[in-house]
């Protein structure tokens, strides 16, 4: 990667109107580096400003900057642009419902299922409409007898999928689909606000880094990544259907409880998906 | 060939279950010094666990967690721990899948407040 970045960074000097700087910008989005990645994507920008593809990567930028005003109307000129630009649409839908917006992400998000964005939108949208509530009689999952969480039910509380494996008020836990989107259980940050989709959305990036380095280191498929913060200890785990199961407890919690709690709760998300939670058949 | 940090690795990979123990640069995942077992690529490993140290620390900072202290990663045929969060450098460990993490943790941290 550092070869590409070299490579692409001495095209770059020496034609400054060459669209390397979409490659050179989005493998520095990658790596990490937000900042240089915006710097080259904005001066490719003002010498490509019909570039579609161009206005898509400051958008994605901006997400990564947590600037969702700069995302949302780089992505509505994207679609000036190119109307049937999925990735602008896609990125349209999680901007809104970062913004509560339900009933535009829920439009955007149609549009890009129908587009063919793939089965991680069709999941993305099954959870906007959890979240508005405007989830239809007929989609949903029957009720098992007992035998699963009662999560299949018009006005269940998704919320509380996993509230009775958690200890104290300091644990919660999530389950992210795959494109970071909550889908059940709740984040509560120290002031009693709800922080899922944010904490959701950064924590689900690293399980794609993850799935690369054992996949590069070959030691096989990735069961588990613990990580002690100074705030926190956290712990996630893959579950069915490319879904995330993320815990997290106060710093004092010992890594062995925190461990156990996580295969419980990754249990539990495994059962409530395979008896038709997040609306699978 | 011996560095300041060559006791350091050797007390790590003495551990039962300890394949390589590395110091790597977290911001472009280069080989500080390194104790592998023979057949280890320490490149490859000193990149893709720098990469993803960095990724878990940019994502628990975003999440206003704080920074990452330690990092265990189980996969089928082993794991991966790593502590960082003095300065550039990350200590990481490849082990076995069955080797006791809590003791290698324990020498990690200890690894770290001598790096610092």
């Amino acid at each position: 990667m550092s070869d590409d970045i070299r490579r692409w960074s001495d095209e770059l000097a020496r034609d400054p109107s060459s669209l390397v700087f979409l490659q050179l910008s989005e493998a520095l989005r990658r790596q990490g580096q937000v900042e240089m990645a915006l710097k080259i994507a904005l001066r490719g920008l003002e010498r490509h400003q019909r570039n579609a593809d161009a206005h898509d990567l400051v958008a994605r930028i901006a997400v990564d900057r947590r600037d969702f005003q700069r995302a949302f109307d780089e992505w509505e000129t994207v679609l000036r642009l190119a109307p049937q630009h999925v990735g602008a649409m896609k990125g349209l839908g999680y901007v809104s419902f970062q913004q509560g917006r339900f009933d535009d992400a829920e439009k955007y998000l149609a549009k890009a299922a129908a587009g063919g964005a793939g089965a991680a939108v069709t999941n993305a949208l099954e959870t906007v409409r959890r979240s508005s509530g405007s989830f239809g009689e007929a989609s949903l999952p029957a009720e098992e007898n007992g035998s699963a969480p009662s999560t299949g039910s018009r006005g269940a509380d998704l919320n509380d999928l996993f509230a009775d494996l958690l200890l104290d008020d300091g644990q919660t836990a999530l389950l992210l689909d795959a494109s970071g989107y909550v889908m059940a259980g709740v984040y509560l940050d120290g002031d009693a606000r709800d922080v899922s989709q944010d904490v959701g959305a950064q924590l689900s990036g690293i399980s794609e880094e993850v799935r690369r380095s054992t996949r590069h280191l070959d030691i096989g498929a990735w069961k588990s990544i613990t990580f002690e913060t100074h705030a926190a200890v956290v712990a996630m785990a893959p579950s069915a259907d490319d879904t995330l199961v993320v815990v997290a407890a106060s710093r004092a919690t010992p890594l062995g409880l925190l461990r156990r709690l996580l295969d419980r709760c990754a249990e539990r998300a495994g059962d409530w998906l395979a008896h038709g939670g997040g609306g699978r058949q | 060939m011996t560095s300041p940090f060559t006791p350091l690795l050797e007390s790590l990979t003495r551990q039962r279950g300890v394949r390589a123990s590395l110091i790597v640069s977290e911001s472009d995942g280069l080989v500080v010094d390194a104790n592998l077992r023979f057949g280890q690529d320490g490149e490859r490993v000193a990149a893709l666990a720098a990469s993803m140290y960095r990724k878990a620390r940019l994502s628990a900072t975003a999440a206003h967690l704080g920074a990452v202290a330690f990092l265990q990663l189980d996969a089928e045929r082993g794991r991966i721990c790593a502590v960082g969060g003095r300065g550039e450098l990350v200590i990481v460990v490849v082990a076995d899948p069955a080797a006791n993490v809590g003791l290698i943790r324990v020498e990690l941290l200890k690894a770290l407040e001598t790096l610092a």
